[in-house]
């Protein structure tokens, strides 16, 4: 085996690899970047949901669009199927960053279980979960999360000691 | 493409090890010689294991003929040259030293100008250029965003031959469209572009109403440079480095200058004409805060003015943008993005000072503030437009495949790429792997357009269409290939609106010649092929072009023209 592909299954996109052909097809938004949302498989009802968020960018008059920070500013089409109707409760959409250090609540699902918002984060969470009835809506959730999904930059993450930089000094960089 | 034989000593490249900063101390170089030197790299950004002693399959070059920079006169300041119809300009392309970061730089420049002579035209004039090559290798003069005749485009091998050193070319130039627009080279623009030739060209509107009212008008040209301590990173010779993302410079310019400064009084409305030259560079550029308000782009105004916070513009592109300064201080004009770090998988903040506006105590006069807030609708655009909204909803009538292949690249480099398309951001406003870039030329990277339905590529394409004839072109971004990338893609001679970005209708159109790709997407452009002649349609990063990712189209009849 050679190190390239040492490499490659390291990193998990050898052969085997579940990563999907992409094709020309009419444009439905950039596949690439959809997250796709996983059940938890924690509450009644939410055992066989699978759900996608579908990410496009917003209004611009540039080519790209961008908060003034530089980070991509994205709306979102969350849509989940196959998920049974509350017997109690709301399903209510929040997006977070990935060290949940900031939490976004963007809504409660609608009758069809979806949702649209928007963010200016680059790295995020996209989590449904299942708020008591009556309860004020808060800064994060409180009851069970159903379905989660992580944006594609997420795959994103460090080579620091892994990889061909094992040898690297990883608190150089910050890691331990 | 060669450049012409160089009296240049080559091979007398350093070990790559022994030049790279982080590690070792570097020797300059002999002055007479040009080496490979480690592309610079960012301080916590590791050397990949096993490149340590690579260095670009090509020989490096540098311009100036080996000879002393002081013996080449200083470049000048950009001078504003008003051209009425009828008019010849004679323009000369030459070497010229400028200092950069400190160090005496061999560039070339227009009329000893960086950038090169501001025209400044009436629309609708026609304007003769006498064109003289006086650098060391053949170019052309492209007017980009012109919609004139084909013959004088610039683009060598289709609408005229190379002009070759102490050679001249006479182009004729009409200016059918207010705005700004711009001009440079079409022969290894990675080279001469980089190195000062590029300039604008201004259109006036034949009505004072056509723009909202602004206290003054600045041009300004976005670009930057790679550098290091003993000054120019060298180019490739026979093809370019920097294959595959392009070239990425660490220093940034405005005007060809490192210390753009502007001094206004409170309340001014500046307006900003804004063209980004970089080979590869997409700036957000941010005016300290100050509120911006987007009027026009490449051929034409917005159907409506739009307050934003930002101004996103990739190579090539050009906006018309207002500012308004109402706090006295100081602004700082920066480039705000979101860096990407691969090693360490994550995003950052960066910010790249571009220049500073300082704004006095003093009451503006008169003061545009009204004016300013007003976001105007332009009804002239939008009915522009409507004889083209029938086609708006039609099937595209062409479909490209933006892509790439690869051949001899460093193992280690295809394994890191393979790595890095686990995720590849929509836009690239960093370049996360500077060394691996700097390694790959054209002879290794083939950047390609497909022909969706009839499985051609790049120059085997072959597209005709009726003079007058309206085009949809779907363009989908790869980002299952190797290394996907955002594109720049600029079509010559015509003008087109982005329609569709990933099935999402624009609501606010423009007219434009260059508009981005972005990785993962879909985007409809709708043409107006209503400009006789033989084009040129490509990828605006210079070294993408210089890869190969461009295509030739044909409108009516270009014999009767």
């Amino acid at each position: 085996m050679t190190f390239a592909t040492l490499l490659l299954v390291a990193a998990g996109i050898g052969p085997g690899s579940s990563v999907a052909e992409c094709t020309a097809v009419d444009p439905v938004g950039p596949a690439y970047y959809a997250i796709e949302l996983v059940t938890t498989r924690r509450v009644p009802g939410s055992y066989m949901a699978t759900g996608t968020a579908s990410v496009s960018y917003a209004a611009s008059p540039f080519g790209i669009s961008l908060a003034e920070d530089g980070s991509y500013a994205l709306d979102l089409s969350i849509g989940v199927e196959r998920l049974a109707a509350a017997r109690t409760g709301t399903y209510v959409a929040w997006l977070t960053r990935p060290d949940l250090s900031e939490v976004v609540r963007l809504g409660p699902l609608d009758a069809e279980h979806r949702i649209t918002g928007s963010t200016a984060w680059n790295k995020f969470l996209v989590v449904i979960s299942l708020e008591p009835d009556g309860a004020a809506p808060g800064e994060r959730w409180t009851g069970p999360i159903v379905l989660r999904g992580m944006s594609r930059s997420g795959k994103m993450h460090t080579m620091a000691g892994h990889g061909p930089f094992q040898s690297e000094p990883c608190a150089t960089f910050g890691y331990r | 493409m060669r450049f012409a034989v160089l009296p240049l000593a080559f091979g007398l490249a350093l070990p790559a090890a022994a030049q790279h900063e982080h590690h070792h101390h570097v020797a300059p170089p002999p002055a007479d010689s040009v080496a490979w030197r480690m592309v610079p790299m960012p301080a916590n950004m590791p050397m990949m294991p096993g490149m340590e002693s690579l260095v670009p399959p090509t020989a490096p070059w540098l311009p100036g003929l080996g000879i002393d920079p002081m013996q080449f006169p200083e470049a000048e300041p950009r001078q504003v040259v008003r051209v009425e119809d009828g008019d010849t300009l004679d323009l000369t392309a030459s070497i010229v030293r400028k200092t950069i970061a400190g160090k005496p730089i061999v560039m070339f420049g227009y009329n000893r100008q960086i950038p090169g002579p501001l025209l400044r035209a009436e629309r609708g004039s026609k304007v003769i250029v006498r064109f003289t090559n006086d650098i060391e290798m053949p170019t052309t003069v492209h007017w980009h965003g012109l919609r004139h005749d084909w013959r004088f485009d610039g683009v060598p091998g289709v609408g005229q031959a190379p002009v070759e050193r102490k050679e001249s070319f006479t182009y004729e130039l009409r200016f059918p469209d207010t705005g700004i627009f711009w001009y440079h080279p079409h022969i290894r623009e990675d080279v001469q572009q980089d190195l000062g030739m590029y300039g604008n060209m201004l259109v006036d509107p034949e009505s004072d109403a056509w723009y909202a009212p602004a206290n003054r008008e600045e041009v300004v040209i976005l670009d930057d440079i790679l550098v290091d301590e003993y000054g120019l990173l060298p180019y490739g010779d026979d093809s370019p480095t920097h294959a595959l993302m392009g070239r990425f410079g660490n220093v940034m310019l405005v005007n060809g200058d490192t210390a753009y400064r502007l001094e206004v009084d409170r309340g001014e409305v500046v307006r900003f004409f804004l063209t980004n030259v970089a080979n590869s560079r997409t700036f957000n550029v941010v005016f300290g805060g100050a509120p911006i308000k987007v009027v026009a782009s490449d051929v034409s105004k917005f159907e409506r003015e739009v307050a934003v916070r930002s101004v996103v513009i990739a190579p090539a592109e050009r906006y018309v943008v207002d500012v308004l300064f109402d706090r006295p201080g100081t602004y700082t004009i920066t480039n705000t993005i979101q860096a990407v770090d691969h090693f360490r998988g994550e995003f950052f903040p960066h910010v790249d000072t571009l220049g500073a506006v300082t704004v006095s105590g003093r009451e503006a006069s008169p003061s545009f503030a009204a004016s300013f807030a007003d976001l105007r609708v332009n009804t002239d655009v939008s009915e522009d437009i409507d004889a083209f909204r029938p086609h708006f909803d039609r099937a595209p009538d062409r479909r490209l495949e933006l892509t790439l292949r690869h051949r001899d690249l460093p193992q280690i480099t295809v394994a890191m790429m393979e790595m890095d398309t686990l995720y590849v951001s929509p836009a690239e406003f960093n370049d996360p792997m500077p060394e691996m870039n700097w390694l790959s030329t054209s002879k290794q990277v083939e950047w390609i357009l497909r022909d969706l339905d009839t499985g051609r590529e790049n120059m085997d394409i072959d597209w005709r269409f009726g003079e007058g004839e309206v085009v949809k072109i779907r363009l989908f971004n790869n980002p299952k290939s190797f290394h996907p990338m955002n594109h720049p893609f600029h079509i010559h001679g015509q003008r087109f609106l982005v329609l569709d970005v990933d099935g999402v209708r624009n609501t606010n159109l423009v007219w434009k010649d260059t508009a981005i790709v972005p990785v993962g997407s879909t985007v409809d452009f709708l043409v107006d092929m209503s400009n006789p002649g033989k084009w040129m349609a490509h990828c605006h990063i210079a070294e993408h072009l210089h890869s190969g990712m461009m295509l030739g189209f044909e409108v009516g009849d270009p014999g009767t023209h």
